[in-house]
């Protein structure tokens, strides 16, 4: 490890050496590259000599710094979940990056991360460091665990519906264009073949050829950017050791990536429920995906992604799991009636109504080609089937111990929620839901997005909501019966 | 939950009201922007008279904000606001054009926060804050009288005390 660290910190400051040996071979003194690489290996090895760890009855503490020394301690029964982060050069030399997070958001310095430990010492670490009391000496391996999801190359077939591979290329053709390879295209030998062809097909099929390379493209980018990501993606329950109050909740695990290897070990204790979302191409494909609500993990983005698209049936699976209900994740949902259905159809009607009036006045003036009427009235389709589908997936369920709210059409989501975990109630209604005689709830809670909103029941509806998921509700003094 | 509870109907509103010179407070802050952007507007004129048009619009405008900042909105508001806590809850009603009514189980409060603005500290009003492990989840009563407040922190953290476990 000692001969390891000195490789990290030159490759990290690899900008810095290149800068060195140019100035190194501009100046015509090379010693200013073998100073810069001295002055980084030793960096490295201070580095290495003044960082330490350890791990106490009641917490663990991180001591680094070279010049500026530095002690962050955290309290061990805040860990919420360890995790694992090893890129490439990490993985060759067997080593990985074990950081540990609490509640909080950490970011940078606050973040409690031990770089390069031994990827053998990893399972033992996080056994050390997820036990809420003292581990006895000696910790075992923890016993195999049950096989939630294993990434199937099936699941490749949900990626080109993302945007992301467009998204890529986008950035690119944006940084290309900042760095003004436009210009040297145009003057190269290959734009100016590229332009001359252009012309010899014609507008039409040149854009119609670019389309479909960049579409191409993007496929390529995004189904290999998800092989890269989720390959090898491995979940699994495991046994965890007990805690304080005696009992096993377990630990949820996960690992993914083919070529930068990530692992990710929650505290079954918080978990709070899962969501299922899909995008409306994903949910045309019958694909899920699924992430996990949990203290101290940030709902959205990536950090609590449990599995990426994949068939909704696995996905359906794995929480039923998780949640050991199979009618939460799949039930059917209450839906919220006729005044949220007109909410859902007046706002995505407005619009097109409105260009309609104008089309006809317009039309009956000046005339308009029929084209546009063509346009209006495909615009005028699609969002009355988007409030069709946005009123068909409107819902609620509670039952014992869970909330489930579902919503939303272009990312439809099913929020499954504790009700345990469920820490306040907001009633809400703008001035139009108040005429509407409609409400949308809020459940605050202390994991995930921290809010998950049942949108649009009947007004009379939202508390008795409330009661039957949360007992203080119904039990508080201003309940009325 | 598991045992069918007698079915809740309604939640009856929280019974007290803030205190009795929220309006006036709230009027009183409501009118600064609209004071500020109505001497603004007679610069605009003292340096650029054209435009008769457009300077009556804009006082009118000016006009129309203000009287409904200081002369609809805190009445609206103080009609709105309620609150009261029970051993168990702290529940609340606020706003005007959009109302919420919220309630948090005190075991689950971490931390009771009082703010005085400047125009809070002239008329002996404060705010009070309860924040939960939810940022969606902070129940905030506001225009109290001070020592109704200082009662209500008290209160807080006498029951708050008495809960366990790390409120998540």
């Amino acid at each position: 490890m000692l001969l390891v660290h000195p490789v990290h910190e030159v490759l990290r400051q690899l900008p810095l050496l290149v800068g060195a040996i140019v100035l190194g071979s501009a100046t015509g003194n090379p010693m200013w590259a073998v100073a810069a690489l001295a002055v980084t290996v030793g960096l490295g090895l201070a580095r290495w000599f003044t960082t330490t760890y350890r791990i106490e009855p009641d917490e663990v503490q991180l001591r680094t710094g070279v010049l500026q020394r530095k002690m962050l301690s955290v309290p061990r029964n805040r860990i919420r979940s360890v995790q694992t982060d090893a890129r490439l050069l990490h993985r060759l030399l067997g080593l990985t990056v074990l950081r540990v997070s609490t509640g909080q958001e950490a970011k940078g310095d606050g973040a409690f991360e031990l770089d390069a430990v031994d990827v053998g010492e990893v399972p033992r670490l996080r056994a050390l460091l997820l036990a809420r009391s003292p581990a006895p000496a000696g910790v075992a391996a923890p016993a195999p665990g049950t096989l939630l999801a294993r990434w199937q190359p099936s699941w490749l077939r949900y990626s080109p519906l993302s945007l992301s591979g467009l998204l890529m290329i986008l950035a690119a053709i944006g940084v290309a264009s900042q760095a003004g390879a436009g210009e040297a295209l145009q003057r190269s030998n290959v734009g100016q073949a590229g332009l001359e062809a252009a012309e010899r097909f014609g507008a039409a099929a040149t854009v119609t050829v670019v389309a479909v390379a960049v579409l191409v493209a993007s496929v390529l980018l995004a189904v290999l950017r998800s092989l890269v990501t989720y390959g090898n993606l491995v979940l699994k329950r495991e046994p965890g050791t007990a805690g304080a109050d005696g009992a096993e909740a377990g630990v949820l695990y996960l690992q993914r990536g083919l070529l930068r290897v990530r692992e990710y070990t929650y505290d079954m204790r918080r978990l709070r429920g899962g969501t299922l979302r899909q995008p409306l191409l994903v949910r045309a494909f019958g694909g899920a995906r699924l992430d996990a609500v949990m203290t101290g993990v940030n709902g959205a983005g990536e950090s609590s992604l449990l599995l990426p698209s994949c068939p909704a049936a696995t996905a359906e699976a794995v929480l039923a799991g998780l949640v050991d209900d199979p009618e939460v994740v799949s039930g059917p949902v209450i839906a919220h009636g006729s005044a949220a259905a007109r909410r859902r159809w007046t706002r995505a009607l407005v619009l097109p109504v409105l260009a309609g009036v104008v089309l006809a006045v317009v039309a009956s003036t000046v005339g308009t080609p029929l084209g546009l009427w063509l346009l209006w009235a495909v615009v005028t389709a699609a969002a009355a089937a988007l409030a069709a589908d946005r009123v068909g997936s409107l819902g609620h369920r509670v039952s014992t111990g869970w909330l489930v709210t579902r919503s939303g059409s272009l990312e439809r989501r099913r929020d499954c929620i504790a009700t345990a975990g469920i820490i306040g109630w907001t009633v809400r209604q703008t001035l139009m839901q108040r005429r509407a005689g409609v409400a949308t709830l809020v459940a605050a809670t202390a994991a995930g997005t921290k809010r998950y909103e049942v949108i649009d029941v009947p007004a009379g509806q939202a508390w008795v909501i409330a009661a039957q998921a949360s007992s203080w509700v119904a039990d508080s003094i201003w309940a009325v019966r | 939950m598991d045992s069918p509870a007698p079915r809740l109907v309604e939640m009856a509103d929280p019974a007290y009201p803030p205190s009795r010179s929220a309006p006036l407070v709230w009027a009183l802050g409501g009118a600064v922007p609209w004071l500020i952007l109505a001497v603004g507007q007679l610069l605009w004129i003292a340096v650029d008279p054209r435009n008769f048009w457009l300077h009556g619009l804009a006082a009118a405008v000016t006009v129309l904000g203000a009287v409904v900042s200081v002369g609809v909105v805190p009445v609206w508001r103080y009609r709105v606001h309620r609150w009261e806590i029970s051993p168990q809850a702290v529940y609340t009603r606020s706003g005007w054009l959009v109302q919420e009514r919220r309630i948090a189980p005190i075991s689950r409060v971490q931390t009771v926060d009082t703010y005085r603005g400047p125009l809070d500290r002239l008329f002996g009003l404060a705010n009070v804050t309860m924040t939960t492990a939810s940022s969606a989840g902070a129940v905030r009563i506001v225009a109290l009288d001070a020592a109704v407040a200082d009662q209500v922190v008290a209160q807080l953290t006498d029951i708050a005390a008495i809960g366990s476990g790390d409120a998540t």
